[in-house]
């Protein structure tokens, strides 16, 4: 039963990880690829803590959130590829929207 | 076999969250957005990969093991569509990775040049 | 183990939203946005609401994302900045009145709790009678479409005014082009 603690411990040391990235990112992309890792995370935390909870069931939602994440990140990097990124004007925030 | 699977669960968990952990840290270290995709690239291969793993050798031959297969299944495919489309959105901005020879990174779209034109062209 | 998972969650979601308050980049502002709501969902999963969870997932980190985005695509993408001249009173005012609400929660009956009276009268009754009366066998959904069907009512009009309303700010703006194809497309035709 223990072994479920110790991987929840360790995903939840990695979620801190990437919010900090996702808090710091200087550019747009760094956001879109924690937000990324947070998802699967996410995936992986809801699976263990059901296996800990003594209901597997908990897998569905984590099958959900793995579809929800990736359409996501592909919504996320199709309007951020259409938005018509760096202003002329502006050099400096390049990469950033 | 209780004793086998157990270990074998514990030995795939504890790797499985060292390399989210490594991961993660890699995430946050790396001075480039390249480099830090590479890194958060481990979190949806191995650092899954062997938490179900681990998960799986718990569950037994249920239904809960489909389950896992499936998640594991659309990870697979989806996580590596996902980085490249993020790649490619990076690349199309602009962005370049920091080299040491200068060389750049050239996105390729339809090969509508010749064949020796496109062979010339680095390929993303 | 529930306590430490539940703890570290809410104190990333308090992380979280200390960032979107601070933040200038609406873009970025949009992404925390979204992982605010997946650290709701699993919260709500280790608190055992899975169907919220689902919801939570579904709508917050999905479907309320996306919307932000194509909102941002017809905006600007810096926020215009406020003016400090308010900023001490309302913060005070802002920590008065937090501290009223949590003071009020503080006699509240503790989570969970068997005797708390809102396990006592209605709800009671939904769950000895709904087998016989309803006769579905998940008491929540006979909850939320036969005994509160009025509730369910009010909440698909309110859900369905609210998607015609974001189709028709949303659906009228094309595809923003760049910036010089848009002017070379709206330069009038002058007739030879």
């Amino acid at each position: 039963m223990s072994m479920f603690a110790v991987a929840t411990v360790a995903v939840l040391v990695s979620m801190y990880m990437a919010l900090i990235r996702a808090i710091r990112g200087p550019t747009v992309f760094d956001r879109i690829l924690a937000i990324n890792a947070f998802g699967t995370l996410t995936v992986i935390l809801i699976a263990v803590h059901g296996f800990l909870a003594g209901r597997p069931e908990f897998l569905d939602l984590s099958l959900v959130y793995a579809l929800i994440n990736f359409i996501g990140t592909i919504a996320v990097t199709k309007f951020v590829k259409y938005r018509g990124m760096s202003d002329p004007d502006d050099e400096g925030l390049r990469g950033d929207l | 076999m209780e004793m086998v699977l157990f270990v074998l669960s514990w030995v795939s968990i504890i790797a499985g969250g060292v390399f989210c952990i490594i991961g993660a840290f890699g995430m946050l270290k790396m001075p480039d957005v390249f480099t830090r995709l590479h890194a958060a690239s481990l979190i949806d291969t191995l650092g899954i990969g062997l938490i179900f793993l681990g998960l799986a050798f718990q569950a037994g031959f249920t239904l809960v093991l489909a389950k896992l297969a499936m998640v594991l299944v659309f990870v697979f495919f989806t996580s590596p569509t996902g980085t490249h489309a993020l790649c490619r959105a990076i690349l199309s901005d602009g962005m370049q990775p920091e080299t040491i020879d200068g060389s750049r990174a050239v996105l390729v779209d339809e090969p509508e040049t010749s064949p020796d034109e496109a062979d010339e062209a680095e390929e993303v | 183990m529930e306590d430490v998972i539940i703890i570290s969650l809410l104190l990333f979601m308090a992380i979280a939203a200390i960032s979107i308050a601070r933040m200038h980049n609406l873009f970025a502002v949009v992404m925390m946005t979204g992982l605010f709501s997946l650290l709701g969902a699993a919260a709500y999963v280790v608190m055992d609401a899975v169907d919220v969870a689902f919801t939570e997932a579904a709508v917050g980190a999905g479907v309320s994302t996306v919307l932000m985005l194509g909102t941002l695509a017809l905006t600007t993408s810096e926020e215009k900045p406020a003016s400090p001249k308010h900023a001490r009173s309302a913060f005070v005012l802002v920590v008065i009145t937090g501290a009223i609400l949590v003071y009020g929660t503080l006699d509240m009956p503790s989570y969970g709790d068997p005797n708390a009276p809102m396990h006592h009268h209605v709800a009671n009754r939904y769950l000895e009678a709904s087998e016989k009366e309803i006769g579905l066998p998940n008491v929540v959904t006979s909850v939320l479409a036969s005994y509160r069907g009025y509730d369910t009512l009010g909440e698909t009009f309110v859900i369905f005014t609210a998607a015609c309303g974001v189709l028709a700010i949303l659906g009228r703006s094309r595809r923003p082009r760049r910036r010089d194809e848009a002017e070379t497309d709206n330069k009038p035709e002058v007739d030879a």
